[in-house]
């Protein structure tokens, strides 16, 4: 058969790989800060470097800049030698490198001024939400014109995780993304408190799923046999990774939720599917380090697979400690505590993060046609690196255990021992530790980019490569007894629709019960929409990103109804647009804040908002004065009610007309209550209507319970 | 476990069949993968895992 010409185009590979590099810096850089705030709570510098928006910024930085071009320089990559074909099209590729940099930039400048939708890793506004859609449909146009017209029959096993990835992330985004817009910046999301709850997790957890694990793991299947030139141990065990891997994923998201006001089945079925992932993830990563089997000694001398096995162990590692965290015993002491931060960074800075590197330091000099710069240096990068993921994890983990010991820890009198500032204060060496592990591991990128710009400098790139193979034939005739395997795997169309299937059935069965549950919430006469202006300070609650800190979710523990009081019911939720119910206490709960014995005067909200320090000494919540001298947006007030009301929120029909009314005569109230306490301030300022909403919380329970009596 | 999962489930009516469904489905699934994965030729398996290592007489031969 006539062998044909073609050039891969290695310049988009090498532009995603430039971007994955200063995405990586700039998001690193953003948790080192944000890890030092926590430390020095004086370096919340402005409202718009305060911790709440800044971590978001680090959070969607590392996932969907640093990791998401890794992501792209993996596949543009290694998508066109696997099917022995260049890029389907130029100006897509074009198209999806430039529009996607231009949906961080923008994720980079709304996040810091307080646009945001609320839900965690989900809090783009709605319009760049519609941008990310747009571009991940032009990423999967382009790959699947790749693949179509490739020149290789079969579709080996990381096109399949690519493939995975891009119909799940699409369906995931889709969903979490239903949102009313209530002006041309933002929106409510369109589920709210239970079903909220679960469709964010479904979405955060598969997040993880489906950016983080499998497209980084079509990409080990491809460079980790690639740098040890031989094949995976067992492309057989790669078919059940893959197969198995989909399929339990996508129900795992519930263990996110355990002990809430989630239904308890629905509870189980998460912890049921997290411990089956073991499985396939301890699967997929033997087949990793057993490619390297009879090559261990070169893993010695070859930076870029120590590089990947590394990576690969961090995935064993990660993936052996989820499903134990999915368990309701280990839940009960690690959720809401420095653990999860420390299990989430094993992930990042070890799968993600080494991986990429190492792919890197294999890719560049590849496709500038030189060698690398200086193993040395690569070596150096390495050692920071691991050491750097070590000196991360360890104080974490520790300070998790600590931290949960100590919110449980009650006296021989039965009264819980510590406050919880004490527990926070304490935090504070491990924080340092933390952020000493971080600048390690910043310190190793930042060598990394001095290696690479030499190899760079010293090579050329060769952005068209050269490169032959004959065509497809036009008719493949099936052989007799063949397996629909074997069909399958040449079928790229056919190999989608068969991973949506297997990823819809698990959503499908963990969203119609949402639906269900909405009719299974138990309602509570007592709880009654917000009012205006709590309204108005819950979008401020929002907006501030407090949920980074603090929690709205009181789980049925002793230590945690005394310390916060009732236990949270799924019933208190359902006017809750998003729900506000926080994965991480840095800060204590708040859901019964404005109620019992939590409940604080008026005076004591402002002047902690104020200086929190001054209030509560050794606090390192940052100041928010800022408020104090921002006056609320009252126009678009109208606009929300609205919107909510078309959600579902009982608001009387024209409320929209006098909203506005009632918020300036609550605003007033608070006023004068802080003028009987010497504070003088004009009811149209913003902590007014923060203070309004932390005051409402936990109140409806309350009222019922009086109520009752 | 079932009856773990059950004995929660039924507070919701007809609940306790969606984590049986998932059980089920993932288990037929299964089952069936690792009897098709089992039955796939040594050398096909030998020549999909050669892919990506540009051994072209391989990957050409079979065109």
């Amino acid at each position: 058969m006539q062998v044909e010409k073609f050039y891969y185009d290695n310049k988009t590979v090498r532009n995603f790989a430039y971007a994955t590099m200063l995405w990586g810096a700039v998001g690193m850089l953003a948790g080192l800060w944000i890890s030092l705030q926590l430390i020095f709570p004086s370096m919340n510098i402005t409202q718009y470097g305060s911790f709440g928006r800044l971590r978001p910024l680090h959070t969607n930085a590392v996932i969907f800049a640093f990791v998401g071009n890794g992501i792209f320089m993996g596949v543009y990559y290694s998508l066109q030698r696997l099917c022995k074909a260049r890029m389907f099209s130029d100006t897509l590729s074009k198209i999806h490198f430039w529009g996607w940099q231009l949906i961080i930039v923008a994720a980079a400048i709304s996040l810091p001024i307080g646009l945001t939708n609320g839900a965690e890793y989900a809090e783009l506004i709605w319009p760049i939400d519609v941008a990310i859609t747009l571009i991940w449909v032009v990423f999967g146009w382009n790959m699947f014109g790749t693949i179509i017209k490739r020149r290789e029959k079969h579709l080996y096993v990381a096109i399949w995780f690519y493939i995975a990835t891009f119909v799940t992330v699409a369906v995931l985004h889709i969903v979490r993304s239903f949102e009313l817009p209530y002006s041309w910046l933002q929106s409510y999301s369109w589920f709210s408190g239970v079903q909220d709850a679960l469709v964010q997790w479904w979405y955060g957890h598969n997040a993880v799923a489906f950016f983080l694990t499998t497209p980084y793991l079509g990409m080990m299947y491809y460079f980790l046999p690639k740098a040890a030139n031989r094949p995976v141990y067992s492309y057989r065990l790669s078919i059940i990774h893959f197969w198995a891997l989909i399929f339990l994923y996508i129900w795992a998201g519930p263990h996110h939720l355990l002990y809430t006001a989630l239904p308890n089945w629905a509870q189980s079925l998460g912890v049921v599917f997290s411990f089956m992932l073991i499985f396939p993830s301890w699967g997929g990563m033997i087949n990793g380090l057993l490619t390297l089997r009879g090559a261990w000694d070169r893993v010695r001398d070859d930076v870029i697979l120590k590089f990947m096995v590394v990576a690969v162990t961090a995935y064993g590692m990660a993936t052996f400690e989820g499903p134990m965290l999915s368990l309701k015993s280990v839940s009960a002491i690690s959720h809401y505590t420095d653990w999860i931060i420390a299990h989430v960074h094993v992930g990042a800075l070890g799968w993600n993060g080494m991986l990429t590197f190492g792919i890197l330091y294999w890719l560049i000099p590849r496709i500038f046609n030189t060698n690398l710069y200086s193993k040395k240096l690569a070596n150096n990068h390495f050692w920071l690196g691991t050491l750097g993921i070590l000196f991360y994890a360890i104080p974490m983990y520790w300070a998790g255990v600590q931290q949960s010991l100590m919110w449980k820890q009650f006296t021989d009198a039965g009264n819980l021992k510590y406050p919880f500032l004490e527990t926070v204060t304490y935090m504070k060496p491990f924080y340092a530790m933390r952020s000493l592990g971080g600048t390690m591991f910043l310190v190793g990128v930042l060598i990394m980019f001095y290696n690479i710009y030499k190899t760079v400098k010293a090579g050329k790139l060769v952005a068209n490569e050269p490169a032959e193979a004959a065509p497809l034939e036009k008719e493949y005739v099936k052989h007799a007894g063949e397996h629909w395997h074997r069909w399958i795997e040449r079928k790229p169309v056919q190999l989608m629709v068969l991973s949506l299937v297997v990823i819809l059935i698990g959503g499908a069965i963990e969203m119609i019960p949402t639906f269900l549950i909405k009719e299974n919430v138990p309602t509570i006469s007592s709880v009654k929409p917000y009012t205006p202006l709590e309204l108005q300070g819950r979008d401020i609650y929002v907006r501030e990103g407090c949920y980074t800190c603090h929690s709205q979710m009181i789980r049925p523990f002793r230590s945690e109804t005394e310390r916060y009081g009732e236990y949270s019911k799924a019933g208190e939720f359902v006017y809750d647009h998003p729900f506000q119910w926080g994965s991480k206490r840095t800060g204590p709960d708040l859901a019964r804040e404005g109620a019992g014995n939590l409940k604080k005067s008026d005076a004591w909200h402002f002047r902690h908002f104020r200086e929190p320090s001054s209030m509560s000494e050794g606090s390192i919540m940052p100041a928010y004065n800022f408020m104090l001298e921002q006056n609320l947006d009252t126009s678009n007030t109208a606009a929300k009610i609205n919107a909510m009301r078309t959600l579902g929120v009982p608001y009387e029909k024209g409320y929209e007309k006098y909203a506005n009314e009632d918020l300036m005569m609550q605003a007033k109230g608070i006023s004068i209550n802080l003028k009987i306490d010497s504070i003088r301030i004009s009811p149209n300022k913003e902590v007014i209507a923060l203070i309004a909403y932390i005051q409402r919380l936990g109140t409806d329970i309350s009222k019922s319970a009086n109520a009752q009596k | 476990m079932f009856k773990f999962i059950k004995q929660y489930a039924e507070k919701i009516d007809n609940a306790q069949v969606y984590p049986m469904i998932s059980l089920f489905i993932f288990f037929l699934f299964f089952i069936v993968l690792l009897v098709v994965v089992k039955n796939m030729g040594k050398e096909r398996i030998k020549e999909l895992s050669n892919i990506p290592l540009d051994k072209e007489e391989l990957s050409n031969s079979t065109l």
